[in-house]
């Protein structure tokens, strides 16, 4: 076999968390490598400069893993589960394929036990959080506006802010004429240049890679200040075991399939999950052994428990005139955190946003992309007609509540190359969330009607929103009760530790990934504190 | 051309009919294209049809196809994906898109579309507001 790989800390996925892990502690002059099942995904070759985008997002870059079935990607099983997985393996994870929307957490998001009596508090408030939020805008280039009267004041984001368009304009007048909070978004889309980032020039399909570099992703943001500072990243490596050492209370080596097919190890002081709230407790369960028999850093039994996503209700509204949505970054206009608070009045607890998305190309305007799909057969032109380039669309997002009953698994019979077992999800829409996602859909069409939309089409729950894990090895200051401790160090294995979105206490209404970076960049700097270097 | 093209481009054909400037599915060579990407599915949906499929008028094509879509769903919504996604993909199409829309005939990138400054008078009623997030 050849010779076990060695490094200071080493790290499992090189998608948002692990990226920005890596970052923190290779400028911290620590030895870091980092194990990536995918590899580089050359953006500078997007199918954006041919007709055939819209064909890629549903093969090459579905959001599905088990639709795009690439060879970087796991099966996940999901027949138990209303809401399918989106989960992109590669250098930079996640954010090769997402929308950029880049919001943090409210205050009031870590104090949901106190305030209102529901879940549990963090062990660490958005105050303590603040300086890596920072941090983590400022090395991926956010365009946004300060002010916003539903966020506490923060520093002015380095680009101004992404246009409305014409959809968002309306969108906007309608959100007045209710009295209704909007604010443009926050995006991890630059609207200036930057070195070796050209500004966005408002193309739209932001999910099919970005040949500007202007959407951040992890590749183009914290991989090359890594690389710079000395950190290793070794792609197509298959993890399939963290194997423990001293009776269980370190973890020894890393076992891996590398890109040939060999089986290797690399053996570290610091073992860092960045996998994703999926893959970080798969991994734990699958390396399950007489120490951990129910799976690593599983005393509490809550490594894969408390799986949450964000719920999302899809409202379009269609309009009597153009409103060209083609015309700008998907996913990043405005939001409207009117309904973000609790408000006993509803029946819930907890809140929603919603988000703008803006228009479809014309083969998701015919599949039916945010609404329905058109009829085929005599009048399928006419209603294409009808609805393409005049809609405008509100995400209803709804705060999820931790349910223990809400989890990953593994399966027992499918696997992946490597031979570890598929992720299994089960997962059941909760009675609030139901609730959140009927009064949002509400709340949202009336801001559509107001905004001029002579129709307006509701999916109640859409099917391919599954992509935020969150919650399954959750933070907390008891270890009976929690997975890793305030700093995301787990409670039973001295060494290892987890940065990804599996330590959400809650999960906000809001997209996770700055939060998930914030709190890795944390992390990251407690490692180095205790390796005795500054962050 | 395979009868099976044919019979496949009398299927495009009733999807997604000829109207005004928009060309039919069936004349435009996406048979081969969209049995590809159905596979096994697509000689089962041919199979299912009744004789004489292609001779017969627009109703009754009609008919015949949506009591395949009944009885096989989920085959049948792969065939309808496959068949928009050819046609809205064609350069012939898309012409006719932008003729139609005004959606440009032309890929996203490298050209993208003017980033206009973002307003920020739009914002006068909401700067108005007093803070309303939550304090802990």
């Amino acid at each position: 076999m050849t010779a076990a790989l060695r490094a200071t800390v080493a790290i499992v996925g090189a998608g948002a968390s692990g990226a920005a892990v890596a970052w923190r502690l290779a400028r911290a002059g620590i030895d870091v490598l980092c194990l990536e099942q995918g590899g580089w995904l050359d953006q500078a070759r997007s199918p954006s400069r041919g007709h055939g985008w819209e064909r890629a997002l549903q093969t090459r870059f579905h959001p599905d893993p088990n639709i795009r079935r690439a060879k970087e990607d796991y099966p996940v099983a999901a027949e138990d589960t209303p809401i399918q997985p989106a989960a992109f393996n590669g250098v930079g994870g996640g954010t090769l394929r997402w929308g950029a929307h880049f919001p943090r957490l409210r205050p009031s998001d870590f104090r949901v036990r106190s305030l209102d009596g529901v879940a549990d508090d963090w062990p660490v408030s958005y105050d303590e959080l603040e300086r890596w939020y920072d941090l983590n805008d400022e090395m991926t280039g956010v365009a946004g506006l300060a002010g916003d009267p539903g966020n506490p004041p923060r520093l002015a984001p380095r680009d101004p802010p992404l246009p409305l368009g014409e959809g968002g304009r309306r969108l906007a007048s309608g959100f007045d004429a209710l009295g209704w909070h909007w604010w443009p978004s926050d995006a991890a889309i630059l609207t200036r240049p930057r070195p070796g980032r050209a500004p966005c020039n408002n193309c739209g399909p932001c999910g099919v890679g970005c040949v500007r570099g202007a959407r951040a992703s992890n590749d183009n943001t914290y991989w090359p200040a890594a690389i710079a500072a000395g950190a290793r990243l070794v792609t197509g490596a298959r993890v399939t075991r963290l194997a423990t050492a001293e009776a269980g209370r370190r973890i020894g080596a890393i076992e891996f399939v590398d890109a040939t097919g060999e089986r290797r190890r690399v053996e570290s002081e610091f073992v860092v999950l960045a996998a994703n709230g999926m893959g970080t407790p798969r991994l734990l369960l699958a390396s399950a052994d007489a120490h951990h028999p129910r799976g690593l850093a599983n005393g509490s039994g809550l490594v894969g428990r408390r799986l949450m996503h964000h719920p999302t209700a899809i409202v379009t509204g269609v309009f009597d005139a153009r409103l060209d949505g083609h015309k700008g970054p998907f996913a990043c206009a405005l939001y409207s955190q009117e309904f973000y608070e609790t408000d006993a009045a509803r029946g819930c607890v907890r809140g929603v946003q919603l988000q703008m998305l803006r228009g479809s190309g014309p083969v998701a305007t015919a599949l039916g992309g945010y609404m329905r799909r058109i009829g085929w057969g005599r009048g399928h032109h006419r209603e294409f007609a009808r609805q393409f380039a005049r809609t405008a669309t509100l995400t209803v997002t709804a705060e999820d509540l931790p349910e223990e009953a809400n989890r990953v698994t593994l399966d027992p019979v499918r696997v992946d190359a490597a031979g570890v077992p598929a992720p299994r999800l089960s997962y059941r829409l909760g009675v609030n969330s139901r609730r959140l996602l009927d009064f949002g859909i509400a709340r949202a069409s009336e801001a559509l009607r107001a905004a001029g939309a002579v129709d307006v089409v509701v999916n109640p729950l859409s099917r391919q929103a599954g992509f935020h894990f969150l919650g399954t090895a959750r933070m907390g200051e008891d270890p009976s009760s929690s997975v890793v401790g305030p700093d995301g160090r787990c409670h039973e294995v001295a060494n290892l530790a987890i940065a990804d979105g599996s330590v959400f206490v809650t999960s906000g209404a809001v997209n996770p990934t700055p939060t998930i970076q914030a709190l890795a960049l944390r992390m990251a700097d407690a490692i180095a504190a205790r390796l005795g270097r500054e962050g | 051309m395979s009868p099976d093209m044919a019979l496949m481009d009398a299927v495009l054909g009733t999807l997604l009919p000829g109207e005004g400037a928009w060309p039919s599915a069936g004349d435009l060579g996406l048979a081969a294209e969209v049995g590809a990407e159905l596979g096994e599915d697509g000689a089962a949906l041919l199979a299912a049809l009744p004789a004489g499929f292609a001779s017969l008028d627009a109703d009754a094509r009609e008919e015949a196809l949506r009591a395949i879509e009944a009885a096989r769903p989920a085959a049948f919504e792969r065939l309808v994906a496959a068949a928009y996604t050819a046609y809205y993909v064609d350069a012939r199409v898309r012409r006719v898109v932008e003729q139609e829309t005004g959606y440009e005939d032309r890929p996203p990138q490298p050209l993208g579309y003017e980033l206009e400054p973002f307003d920020e008078a739009l914002l006068e009623r909401q700067r108005a507001r007093q803070p309303f997030w939550r304090r802990p």
